[in-house]
């Protein structure tokens, strides 16, 4: 069984073996242990609450809980820019127009901008391969939004993701090669760990303060702009069912997109539903496929945990269960917890719930 | 004998031909278009008469180079009084920042050319063209320094800042590097349409085409970079005889072909700190050094070469032949400057 909890100190070693694995490509999570245990005493405190709420970093482990394994990672990052200084371009238009000589140009036009400055970021993803398929990476992404749905005021009511941009096998993004490069002297892959790490001031100080007019930039360079690393596309497909989208900013070193989405607008929030937990004796498969399967919160702000229970086991006002996934859950029956669809839409009409009640009262009807 | 006097109307079809012979970068300050010539010389025959004043109508003075003998237009030059004349004056300036990481022990020079208006208002020397086989002879320079003599005799019309532009690189194609990495993205148009609308149209096409930000060096084509404040190859014996002037190249560039823009003191050209005023006197000799020689006021300025002596009682033997060519007689007050 797969569980969502906050991290904790003792996942030092598994995180460290996935940053390891997980090479150059997550700038957020390098394979540097003081990095890593810096990070992880950072959620500790968020979560206990001894931060200020705007400085909070909170990070979410999937451990299976049967081989006492952290194989997943992802996070919320409460504020964005507030003791840095946050950095994006903006692809705006710039419009040279004569009406005397009939000319009327655009020029794609990117600005510096600081505009998700204050705003809420999920951040940090990474979930080790041999986990991959059967839900987990939707369980560990879609997790977040059950979480800012329940503690919203802890959060900004937009919140945003930045996508990897395009680079090749070596690591080269054809962006920077055109553009970052002609200021900052130094490799992609250096500059884009320098900036994971926190050390932002180098950006404000080395960056281009101007706009840069796309047209002076080379095709390559221009071409990669707001798209997204093949191997991300996953990733942006489902912030898309989200509701997620390209909010017109880059990320200023490879041009990855930045899409976003309000709280309130979010799939898993709008579609989450609260019940009390009903443990039950009863045998229950839990080894169903994803589409058949529902996410299950506990809804605790310090020691927040999330599985998945076939959507069988939800009746109209209780969700049953088996007692070690309220174990997993840290719940006894009668607690409240909340659910939400674990994938798209497709699996869930098959809920028997739906069919059962009438007046529509099921948020679950796709 | 070599004569540079005010243009008239009557030289509009000679000064088209001359025109038509130039590269295409003069069609902003000299029309290849019967039109537009015409226009030019009709305001700087009122610019020469005084009726312009500064503030009002722009005063652009235009001259010819003719041969007494033939008659026959051999070059033209010009002054715009104020730069612009009336409108923004459009450059490049080229300038650096420095971005520096303390952090990181990184410091880097990033050059930056800033849209410019600071020149709008210097004196501007403008429209020079002559025949190519007259480039390396002495009526070359009488044609480019009668202006400063000019100036000198007219000192109020004119500004205490002097600029003149030079014609930037452009490759034997016709392309102009720096115009394909910048200008063409933005004005939609290849670079003599852009240059012969700067000289015709208002300007203010410029003020809506060009890109209104500052523009990274470093991101320019490497052709374009190399160009920046480059003149173009035939345009040297024209700059060597400026700096001799005392012209010096600045950090204005052309906004269209980033050629240099060559800046002075008016007060500091040296036609017009080495020229004095003395009374004209008759020789029938040719005796004595080749000067410059100019008289006349407004559209009465002639400007011309001929050998003379001066005399220790402040007088100035000049042969009756110039006397003829300059309109003047014995007395009258004339310019001189060596060459």
């Amino acid at each position: 069984m797969l569980v969502i909890r906050p991290l904790q100190e003792n996942d030092l070693d598994d995180l460290y073996t996935m940053a390891q694995n997980a090479g150059k490509g997550l700038t957020t999570l390098p394979a540097d242990r003081d990095i890593l245990e810096g990070k992880i005493n950072h959620a500790r405190e968020t979560f206990n609450q001894r931060i200020a709420p705007e400085a909070g970093l909170y990070l979410f482990a999937l451990e299976d809980i049967q081989r006492k394994k952290t194989v997943g990672i992802s996070g919320i990052q409460a504020r964005v820019g507030l003791d840095e200084v946050f950095y994006n371009y903006r692809l705006s238009i710039t419009v040279n127009a004569s009406k005397e000589l009939g000319v009327h140009v655009r020029t794609p036009t990117l600005q510096l901008s600081n505009d998700m400055t204050d705003t809420s970021e999920i951040c940090s993803l990474l979930l080790s391969d041999e986990y991959k398929g059967g839900g987990s990476g939707l369980l560990l992404s879609r997790c977040r939004f059950m979480y800012l749905d329940d503690f919203r005021k802890h959060f900004s009511e937009k919140v945003f993701a930045e996508m990897r941009g395009v680079s090749d096998t070596q690591g080269r993004s054809p962006l920077w090669d055109a553009l970052g490069s002609k200021f900052f002297d130094m490799e992609f892959t250096e500059a884009d760990m320098l900036s994971g790490l926190g050390n932002k001031s180098f950006i404000a100080e080395l960056m281009p303060k101007y706009p840069i007019y796309l047209p002076m930039l080379p095709e390559s360079a221009r071409a990669v702009i707001g798209r997204v690393h093949d191997n991300t596309a996953p990733a942006l497909r489902m912030l898309q069912s989200e509701g997620f989208n390209f909010n017109g900013l880059v990320d200023i070193f490879d041009g990855g997109p930045v899409v976003e989405a309000f709280v309130h607008n979010i799939r898993t929030v709008r579609e989450g539903m609260n019940r009390h937990a009903m443990i039950t004796r009863k045998p229950v498969n839990l080894d169903v496929p994803a589409g058949e399967r529902a996410m299950v919160s506990n809804r605790s702000f310090r020691d927040f945990r999330v599985t998945t229970l076939p959507i069988d086991c939800i009746g109209p006002d209780t969700v049953s269960m088996p007692p070690e996934v309220a174990e997993a859950l840290q719940i006894e029956s009668g607690d409240p917890v909340r659910l939400a669809p674990l994938k798209d839409a497709g699996g869930l009409t098959k809920h028997r719930y739906t069919s059962s009640v009438s007046g529509g009262a099921s948020k679950w009807q796709s | 004998m070599w004569l540079v006097r005010p243009a008239r109307p009557d030289d509009l079809d000679q000064i088209l031909t001359i025109a038509g012979t130039q590269s295409a970068r003069l069609s902003s300050t000299l029309p290849k278009q019967g039109d537009a010539l015409t226009n030019k010389i009709e305001q700087s025959i009122a610019s020469f008469s005084g009726r312009t004043r500064a503030g009002s109508e722009p005063q652009r003075f235009l001259f010819v180079l003719e041969n007494t003998e033939t008659g026959a237009i051999a070059g033209t030059a010009g002054i715009d009084a104020r730069a612009g004349n009336g409108q923004p004056f459009y450059n490049y300036r080229r300038d650096a920042l420095i971005h520096a990481s303390h952090e990181l022990g990184v410091s880097r020079r990033v050059e930056v050319l800033y849209p410019s208006h600071s020149l709008t208002d210097a004196t501007l020397l403008c429209s020079f063209s002559i025949r190519p086989e007259l480039r390396s002879t002495s009526a070359f320079e009488l044609l480019s320094r009668a202006r400063i003599l000019f100036i000198a005799e007219h000192r109020e019309w004119f500004t205490p800042r002097i600029a003149v532009e030079i014609q930037g690189v452009q490759l034997d194609d016709g392309s102009v590097p720096f115009w394909d990495s910048l200008g063409r993205h933005f004005f939609d148009m290849d670079f003599e349409t852009a240059d012969q609308h700067s000289g015709q149209l208002s300007k203010t096409f410029i003020a809506e085409l060009m890109p209104p930000n500052p523009i990274y060096v470093t991101l320019l084509s490497e052709a374009a970079q190399q160009a920046l404040g480059r003149a173009h190859q035939i345009t040297l014996p024209n700059l060597e005889l400026l700096q001799r002037e005392g012209f010096q190249p600045g950090c204005f560039l052309d906004i269209f072909d980033a050629g240099p823009v060559l800046e002075a003191r008016t007060d500091s050209l040296r036609t017009l700190v080495a020229s004095h005023s003395k009374a004209l006197h008759g020789t029938h000799e040719d005796v004595g050094e080749t000067c410059l020689i100019a008289a006349g006021e407004r559209e009465q300025f002639r400007c011309t070469l001929t050998p003379l002596a001066e005399t220790l009682d402040d007088k100035l033997k000049v042969p009756i032949a110039t006397w003829k060519v300059l309109n003047k007689t014995a007395g009258d007050r004339v310019r001189i400057a060596p060459l």
